[in-house]
């Protein structure tokens, strides 16, 4: 079967760093795949060349089957994505955010306005109707950004850090929603450094280091017979530091 | 003095990362520039004292307006940075102060109050020592004044009532300043006005003449100023609200509606915008018609072009403006993105631009022609610079979000922003050319070629912005994330050619127009006006048959020149 998301050889220098080097992933359909790894590790540089935000020095990257970057218009069609940290039209109101964005996918009219409801009501936008997003929380920025990426029923989301300022309430709200989409087929790559959340959703994982593949596969494959957390901190964890303290804090 | 001293060391290490690679270049360019006009200033000192005065009023409105006008002055110190510092505002607007003085605008404005120098040198000893306090303090007042007033205005557009006044003061002021000459004419005026002594720009020049209290006056000046700007600072709160809510019906049925309709949002609710439309209407108005205080209103039927190009400057910046909101349109490609915008700022513009044309023609009574020629061409030409200039030139802009309490500053480059307006605003009148020569010369006929190269640059320039978005989407991204010009990693299809066929396209492009516009259009035009054996156009020294072939074979030469260029570089199927 055709992955969902097939990245092969993905490499990206920014000046004298290597940020991503020859990262190769295979995302099968129907898997809820987990991207972890520290901060700086090439997480996010990775999931937008893969999404085709940005381009690669070298490498492909595969949505079904369609080449990101040759074939645009089919591979985008049928992946959604919510970046991390990227702004939105932020005069809008989060219903004509997804009503404009809607239409410019080539839904009709009637069903982007029934989608907008219900996307704004379960996500809990519905109340802030009048507010532009310019104004909104950084969770309600998370909500309405995951919104967006549902909005056209794509097969694969992407979607980076989703669950970062949400509080407790909605993350549950946002878990049901994705365990549902991919229990109806979906196919969701997730990046986070949550090990909990990622061993509490995902039945695939990969760990990132330094802009490499350390470990990839199922996550009872990677994780073995310890927890997620302990499997991550070996894997990339410096050896021969302990916990340092900051001695001029105590009083 | 410690905070003063920290802040100014931590504006240079700023510097110093961002003036790498292509800002560096923008700033080198400004930088030269500004020492070019410093170095005019400083000849005005040998020149005499009223000149000199007079060019240190036009330094002060260039630092009061020039911020306002685009960019919303340097602010690479933010004063949020420190609000949890609890500095007493004083200190903190001291600090901010000191830290204002390093940069390449101070810098340059320094080396320009040299004249100062050379002006009390040429006096004595004594003049000459005072000068270079009154050089510091003249600076100060330069910098404060600009800090003052881009923090009122900023107060100003926090509300739309506030945006739209400030908007019509600015560009009455900006209007009224280049139309100077009519005041002087008014006024019987010669020579330079005795203002610009008692303008507070030219109190360290009579500091330095003599009148020593001048220099006391400058320094309770500073005060003062740095006393407003603390209590303004306190005054700057969080991000600017925006306007409007979200109770306007959806309407839009279709992608192209879409685009159109997110755009008249953001612009209406934009109370920045808000104050730029108002100050290129007040502009184009103001300008046109203060030629009416003398009695003569043959100005006032371009108060529409006028506007056009001036509203064309204010939305130079189109794309960088959004920030990274532009990742939504790299993944919904195919959609028609430009074209939208480009009907969108058309929508907002053209009818004011036509009442104003129309109403102001009819009354003052003429030229029809030409006015009517100007404003489809210059409309057309406007609507398809807007989007190009802005992903060719794109200034990265800060996101809506992150923007700090100077609603004035879109993005950390303003000269770059600076530039910008400056280009387009010399870039749009050359669209209007044709069809104003073709009006001037041959009447009404003048309309419909404006009327073409309207539709014609709207739609080219269009679809060259979507060509280039398109191809460089990712890269502008990129630029706009990390406020760095990428590295382009798309080759062009020039590089890719080898060095003889690169050689010949560019000896094509560059020098097709030669036969084709002077020895050919130009030449022919000659020819059939009877100007005979003129300058260097050959079709005109030809015997009676030959003129016109001649000229023909010129154009077509030219023709052919740009058609070898195009079939050079044209893309080619993958093998």
């Amino acid at each position: 079967m055709t992955p969902a998301l097939d990245i092969s050889g993905l490499t990206k220098r920014f000046g004298d760093t290597l940020a991503v080097d020859d990262i190769h992933l295979g995302v099968p359909q129907g898997s809820f795949f987990g991207l972890v790894g520290q901060n700086g590790a090439g997480k996010t540089t990775t999931l937008s060349m893969a999404v085709g935000l940005l381009r690669p020095d070298g490498g492909s990257a595969r949505i079904f089957g369609e080449d990101v970057w040759s074939a645009p218009e089919r591979a985008k069609a049928m992946v959604g994505v919510l970046p991390d940290g990227l702004a939105m039209p932020e005069r809008l109101t989060g219903r004509e955010v997804l009503t404009y964005l809607g239409l410019l996918r080539g839904l009709s009219r009637d069903v982007v306005t029934r989608r907008a409801e219900e996307l704004l009501s379960v996500l809990e936008l519905d109340g802030a109707d009048g507010t532009l997003v310019i104004e909104y929380s950084t969770g309600m920025r998370k909500k309405i950004g995951l919104a967006t990426a549902l909005l056209h029923a794509p097969r694969l989301l992407v979607l980076d850090e989703p669950f970062e300022a949400v509080d407790p309430v909605s993350a549950a709200t946002i878990k049901t929603i994705l365990r549902g989409f991919v229990a109806g087929g979906g196919s969701i790559v997730l990046s986070s450094h949550v090990m909990a959340l990622v061993e509490q959703l995902c039945d695939h994982v990969a760990v990132i280091d330094k802009g490499a593949v350390a470990a990839a596969g199922t996550l009872d494959e990677v994780r073995g017979a310890r927890s997620l957390e302990d499997t991550f901190v070996e894997l990339v964890g410096d050896q021969d530091t302990g916990v340092k303290e900051l001695s001029w804090l105590s009083h | 003095m410690a905070v003063a001293l920290t802040m100014a060391q931590m504006k240079l290490a700023v510097l110093r990362h961002a003036f790498r690679g292509q800002r560096g270049q923008t700033a080198g360019v400004g930088a030269v520039l500004g020492v070019l006009l410093a170095a005019g200033t400083v000849y005005l000192a040998f020149a005499g004292p009223d000149l000199l005065a007079a060019g240190y009023a036009v330094w002060l409105l260039g630092w009061v307006l020039g911020p306002v006008f685009m960019g919303g002055g340097d602010e690479t110190l933010r004063p949020e940075y420190f609000s949890l510092l609890g500095l007493p505002p004083r200190r903190l607007a001291a600090g901010l102060l000191a830290a204002a003085f390093v940069g390449v605008a101070p810098l340059v404005s320094l080396s320009a109050l040299l004249g100062l120098l050379v002006a009390g040198a040429r006096l004595g000893v004594a003049n000459a020592l005072v000068a270079v306090p009154a050089m510091v303090l003249q600076l100060a007042v330069f910098v404060l004044l600009s800090k003052v007033s881009v923090a009122l205005v900023g107060l100003a557009v926090r509300s739309r009532v506030g945006a739209i006044a400030s908007g019509l003061l600015n560009g009455a002021i900006l209007a009224a300043l280049g139309q100077i000459w009519v005041f002087f004419w008014a006024f019987g005026q010669t020579g330079v006005p005795a203002a610009v002594w008692y303008l507070p720009s030219g109190w360290a020049l009579l500091a330095v003449r003599g009148d020593w209290w001048a220099l006391a006056a400058l320094a309770v000046l500073v005060l003062l100023l740095l006393g407003a700007w603390a209590a303004l600072l306190g005054r700057r709160a969080g991000a600017t609200r925006p306007s409007g809510r979200g109770r306007r019906p959806i309407t839009a049925a279709t992608a192209h509606g879409a685009v159109v309709a997110k755009e008249l949002r953001t612009w209406s609710r934009d109370l920045v915008r808000n104050h730029q439309m108002t100050f290129a209407l007040s502009y184009g108005v103001c300008f046109a018609a203060s030629p009416l205080i003398l009695g003569w209103n043959g100005m006032l039927p371009f108060a529409g072009p006028i506007f056009i190009v001036m509203a064309a400057a204010m939305a130079s910046n189109l794309y960088g403006t959004d920030g990274t909101a532009l990742w939504l349109t790299l993944m919904t490609p195919g959609t028609p993105d430009v074209r939208g915008r480009q009907l969108a700022w058309l929508s907002a513009q053209a009818p004011v631009a036509v009442v104003l044309t129309v109403a102001f023609t009819a009354f003052s009574g003429g030229p029809w022609p030409l006015v009517l020629a100007l404003l489809p061409a210059l409309l057309g030409g406007a609507a398809g610079l807007v989007p190009l200039v802005s992903v060719y030139a794109l200034v990265p802009g800060t996101d809506p979000h992150r923007r700090a309490g100077n609603p004035l500053r879109t993005s950390e480059d303003d000269g770059g922003l600076t530039g910008l307006a400056y280009l387009m605003l010399a870039l749009v009148p050359v669209t209007g050319a044709p069809a104003a020569l073709a009006a001037i010369r041959y009447g009404w006929a003048g309309v419909a070629v404006g009327a073409g190269t309207g539709v014609l640059c709207y739609w080219g320039f269009g679809l060259l912005a979507e060509r280039r978005l398109r191809t460089h989407g990712p890269e502008l991204l990129d630029t706009m994330r990390t406020g760095r010009k990428a590295r382009t990693t798309v080759k062009s299809r020039f590089d890719q050619l080898s060095t003889t066929r690169r050689t010949i396209a560019w000896w094509c492009f560059g020098f097709g127009a030669i036969p084709l516009v002077p020895q050919g259009v130009i030449a022919a035009v000659f020819v059939a006006d009877g100007m005979l054996r003129h300058t260097w156009f050959l079709a005109t020294y030809m015997p009676p048959g030959l003129r016109y072939p001649v000229a023909g074979a010129f154009a077509a030469l030219g023709l052919a020149m740009y058609g070898t260029g195009v079939w050079i570089v044209r893309p080619r199927p993958a093998r």
